[in-house]
């Protein structure tokens, strides 16, 4: 099936914006035919803009620990609509989530209505890879990856502190990545899970774990490493030290400092820039940051940013998530020491605008997005639900493309933030084409998708339209039309059919040693085999569900 | 394999190598109905086989017919003196009990049995017209598999039902206390390998339910494990703990009383540490050894909670936990049986953990409302014969997924019956007949489980036949 739609404004951030035809055939876009041309379906779309699907790198939608917040949370749930109503006729962008974590079937269709097209899951337990990927399998519309949590797991905590050689680490991480069919390697808190295990309850960078003796520097430099010589395509993505902690920007610092070099990306960065300064001893280190961001072109960040109201934080940290256990409101709390391999706090929480820390959070998120310059390497993430769900994410559109607009969500915040803080100074407006290039064009490229990303040719034809309006979160809140592989959708908030899917892998060759050492070290280690845990990539696979494969492209 | 009866992660091969008492029972009816389906009328079953058998009062069976293989409902009646099968009159099957098991003959099994040849469109289609005149659908039984728990909660969805799989409400004792106070907890491999004192608090029923738990906890290395056994532990069960390694220390006590127990021991323990004069002449060297313990875990089956209003004994328990983390490591081990894989399966597909109704085309949910129980109490003594009862079994357990006072209140109720032993809707044994995805019960690895070659069946898993019910 051949589709044109014209009269729109393309944006994809690589050709220079401006009104041209897209034109896509079968799955994916196409080159512009010669005039006379018949198309099965077209589509003229004048006061519109066209741009690819949206991408988020960075949001908990499967696993382990966002199934724990849904049960421990059913009071926070709304009046919420399940798969049986395909059709909607009322508008739904106008409703919050049913819950700071909903159920699958609602991420996928929220996800959906505000147009992006592929969500990737952030930290996947290996004990529970596969309920990670049930979990995005039962996601609707949606592309799916995720990122194997690494950096704690006592066996190669084992062989860090016994200093095998790195080619026996690189083996392990690309069996690991390869077994649970993740796409990225993620540390959070480099050993910190584990020592907290052993009721240690600090660890910075430079500190000793108080059982293997080794340090998150040396974890980090040894996992990036492994990274570099598997040729992921995305980075070590590293969760740093020192969650939340005032002054962690030293860790923070020290942390890029540690990969040497190497690739890095820093994900949730709003939680990991904070100085000690200020009338609270907690201050915007968000300067510090975006100023080695913008000279090392090695390093990239997504910002976790922070938006007024209930939520639910969950992550593997569980060391600084039980620090904060007294912050949780309603005041319950899971934390879960697991399998050998990490763990996971889970603590519900709201955010205030009138709270001092709360708000200069809210402000330093949006600091570092207005200070660092290339929005290629910056994203646009909430760290869903942790800073707030994914739904505010047009809401947070226009505070970076509206001065004024963000001035009067400041003009609101305590009186202690707004003396301490620099925002005001910073008068930038992010436009169109940066907003665009932050959610598919940059995202794409970090996590090596080329068939993403852009309206070229030979992209998926995963479209989206907007209809152009002078508010920005408006606009972005309910697209006119979403094409997934060149099918219609979706339009005008109803859902017209299901999509096929992906499931985004990395592609690793695994050394067969490893394969039968793992056997044997396996069973010792958890009391069962591997072939239990292994994914298999049929499993992936189904009627409407395929996989793909990434890999660095070293060109 | 996950094993079918106590929902441990072991590599046992095959059923003859997991070794435990609860599962003579279990693999009696099962060994039955293989044999029925394969063998007869060549093979021998013993009395207690069919005995287990003749008490579930209907087991499906393949017979030959026409050179295919179908299924056929056979009835076994207490005075059958031998089983036949037939088929529109046509005898299909036929055995004398003498030949069947040879030592039934005390039984006094003398009447023929009659058998109806399954039509399985034919029972979709009756299955449809009872749910379509149906004003309440309940779903109910033991799910063990994610297929089947994600064919559930959408069956639920079309038919606007109440979806209760949380068998006695073992498991809701524990999420209804999490949901509370939260909960401090540990994974199997990590309290194995990172515990050096275990909390066992029940008796010796944990045991029957969870045979191979103290080999599973053991780290098989000569760290001195302690583990406490809390409640009503014969020396069968100090053996057992004993024999995979732990030093074993044991407290008789009234399970009621553990909180307050516990909540002692705390204030002795920080006696101990502050050093108040005389405290260390007060404690015995148990305390003093459980004061020093660096990661305590504590272990109950929720199956095995003979306890009124039990999910406030856990919320009790939680706290006490999560007051003993604020100086030390120490967490909660809750096992549960195969609910583990429904209630991960509906929450993440709901936002729910079960004991949700669709009926108003949305899920709700309501712990106590929506329990089978109280749908059955409500639809008892109601004249109205459109209540529909939904029963799914895709595991082996021996017992009836029924409490006594449940099967009492199916009163009228129809009944579609979708389990290894009902004549319409025979359904596999997930993980054993049929591969399937389950959760190990402390619910943190979901494990794919392919069948044993031996134990490979022809009977269709549950998640087939709710998809082929639509409105």
């Amino acid at each position: 099936m051949t589709t044109r739609i014209h009269g729109a404004i393309c944006i994809d951030g690589v050709a220079e914006s401006g009104i041209r035809d897209v034109v896509f055939d079968g799955e994916t876009v196409c080159q512009v035919p010669a005039n006379g041309c018949r198309f099965d379906a077209e589509y003229y779309l004048p006061n519109h803009i066209v741009v690819a699907g949206g991408i988020d790198l960075h949001t908990h939608i499967g696993g382990g620990k966002v199934n724990i917040a849904r049960m421990l949370l059913p009071d926070l749930v709304r009046s919420q609509p399940f798969q049986s109503v395909l059709v909607e006729s009322r508008p739904n962008w106008l409703n919050p989530l049913s819950s700071p974590v909903p159920g699958t079937w609602e991420t996928g269709r929220r996800y959906l209505e505000m147009g992006y097209t592929a969500c990737f899951e952030p930290a996947v337990l290996p004990a529970n890879a596969r309920q990670a990927h049930a979990e995005m399998a039962d996601t609707p519309w949606l592309d799916t990856g995720g990122y194997l949590l690494l950096g704690n797991d006592r066996l190669l905590m084992e062989w860090i502190r016994d200093g095998v050689p790195q080619q026996q680490i690189n083996d392990y991480v690309g069996w690991m990545v390869r077994a649970h069919q993740c796409c990225a390697v993620k540390v959070v808190n480099a050993g910190g899970i584990d020592a907290f295990k052993f009721n240690q309850r600090h660890l910075s960078i430079d500190d000793q774990h108080v059982h293997y003796g080794i340090t998150p520097r040396k974890i980090l430099q040894t996992l990036s490493l492994a990274v570099e010589s598997l040729c992921l395509a995305h980075p070590l993505h590293v969760h740093c030290s020192n969650l939340g902690l005032a002054g962690n920007i030293a860790a923070t610092m020290a942390t890029i400092d540690a990969v040497e070099g190497r690739r890095l990306h820093l994900t949730h960065a709003q939680y990991h820039c904070y100085g000690i300064d200020g009338p609270h001893g907690y201050s915007s280190a968000a300067k510090q940051l975006a100023d080695r961001v913008n000279t090392d072109t090695s390093l990239s960040i997504d910002v976790g940013q922070v938006q007024f109201g209930q939520t639910v934080t969950l992550s593997g940290d569980t060391m600084h998530q039980f620090a904060n256990r007294s912050l949780a409101r309603p005041r319950k709390a899971i934390f879960q020491d697991l399998e050998c391999q990490a763990g996971c706090g889970v603590l519900p929480f709201r955010y205030r605008q009138d709270q001092y820390v709360h708000g200069l959070l809210w402000t330093i998120g949006i600091e570092l997005f207005l200070r660092v310059e290339d929005p290629l390497r910056v994203f646009l993430t909430t760290d869903h639900p942790n800073g707030a769900p994914f739904t505010s994410y047009p809401h947070l559109i226009r505070l970076l493309m509206d001065y004024d607009f963000r001035m009067s969500v400041f003009s609101r915040l305590h009186p202690d933030v707004r003396k301490s803080s620099s925002l005001p100074l910073l008068k930038r407006e992010y436009s169109i084409e940066e907003i665009i290039k932050m959610t598919r064009l940059g995202p794409a490229r970090a996590l090596g998708l080329r068939n993403r990303g852009s309206l070229e040719n030979g992209r998926l034809a995963d479209i989206v339209v907007y209809e152009q309006s002078s508010n920005p979160e408006e606009m972005f809140s309910r697209p006119r039309m979403v094409f997934r592989r060149g099918r219609l959708v979706y339009r005008d908030g109803i859902f017209l059919s299901d999509a096929a899917k992906s499931t985004i892998v990395a592609s690793i060759d695994v050394d067969s040693q490893m394969d039968s050492h793992l056997k044997e070290l396996w069973h010792h280690r958890y009391g069962y085999s591997t072939e239990m845990i292994e994914v298999q990539t049929d499993e992936l696979r189904s009627k409407m569900r395929m996989v793909e494969w990434t890999h660095l492209d070293k060109r | 394999m996950i094993c079918p009866f106590c929902s441990l992660l072991c590599d046992a091969n095959n059923l003859n190598e997991i070794h435990c008492d609860r599962r003579t029972a279990s693999i009696a009816k099962y060994e039955l109905r293989k044999r029925l389906s394969m063998e007869m009328p060549q093979s021998q079953i013993d009395s207690e086989s069919l005995l287990t058998a003749i008490e579930a009062s209907m087991v499906s069976a393949l017979v030959q017919r026409f050179g295919e293989k179908c299924h056929v409902a056979v009835s076994i009646a207490r005075d059958g003196s031998g089983i036949s099968a037939s088929v529109d009159g046509q005898i299909l099957l036929e055995t004398e009990v003498g030949r069947l098991c040879a030592p039934m003959a005390k039984q006094e099994i003398t009447k023929a049995l009659e058998a109806k040849e399954i039509d399985s469109q034919r029972w979709l289609q009756s299955a449809n017209e009872s749910l379509r005149r149906a004003k309440r659908i309940l779903v109910t039984g033991r799910v063990s598999s994610v297929a089947t728990a994600r064919s559930a909660v959408a069956f639920a969805a079309r038919f606007n039902a109440t979806l209760d799989f949380a068998e006695f409400g073992n498991v809701f004792k524990n999420v209804l206390a999490m949901q509370r106070v939260g909960m401090n907890s540990v994974s199997l491999a990590e309290a194995r390998d990172r515990t050096d004192q275990f909390i066992v608090i029940g008796d010796d029923t944990i045991l029957q339910t969870v045979p191979r738990m103290p080999i599973a906890l053991s780290s098989g290395e000569s760290r001195g494990q302690t583990v406490l056994l809390l409640g009503d532990f014969s020396m069968a069960s100090h053996a057992a703990w004993r024999n995979a390694g732990f030093d074993v220390w044991s407290v008789k006590c009234d399970l009621k009383s553990v909180p307050s127990a516990l909540a002692q021991w705390s204030k002795w323990s920080d006696d101990l540490q502050s050093d108040s004069p005389n405290s260390k002449s007060l404690v015995s060297p148990l305390f003093q050894r459980m004061a020093n313990a660096d990661y305590t875990t504590i272990l109950w089956c929720a199956e095995n909670l003979r306890i009124e209003q039990a999910d406030l004994w856990v919320e009790r328990i939680l706290q006490w936990i999560a007051s003993r983390n604020e100086k030390t490591r120490c967490a909660a081990l809750p096992w549960s049986s195969f609910d583990g894989t429904f209630l991960q399966v509906c929450t993440w597909l709901t936002g729910f953990p079960g004991r949700v109704s669709f009926r108003n085309g949305e899920p709700k949910y309501d712990p106590l409302r929506y329990s089978y129980e109280c749908w059955l109490k409500q639809t008892q003594g109601s004249s109205d014969p459109e209540s529909v009862v939904v029963l799914v079994d895709e595991t082996i357990a021996a017992n009836s997924f029924l409490t006594p006072l449940a099967r009492k209140l199916l009163g009228n109720n129809v009944v579609i019956e979708m389990t290894g032993s009902s004549a319409q809707f025979p359904t596999s044994i997930a993980g054993l007949e049929t591969t399937a995805d389950m959760f190990r019960a402390d619910q943190t690895v979901l494990a794919r489980v392919s069948p044993c070659s031996m134990q490979k069946g022809i009977a269709k898993p549950a998640s087939y036949w709710l998809e082929g019910l639509a409105p």
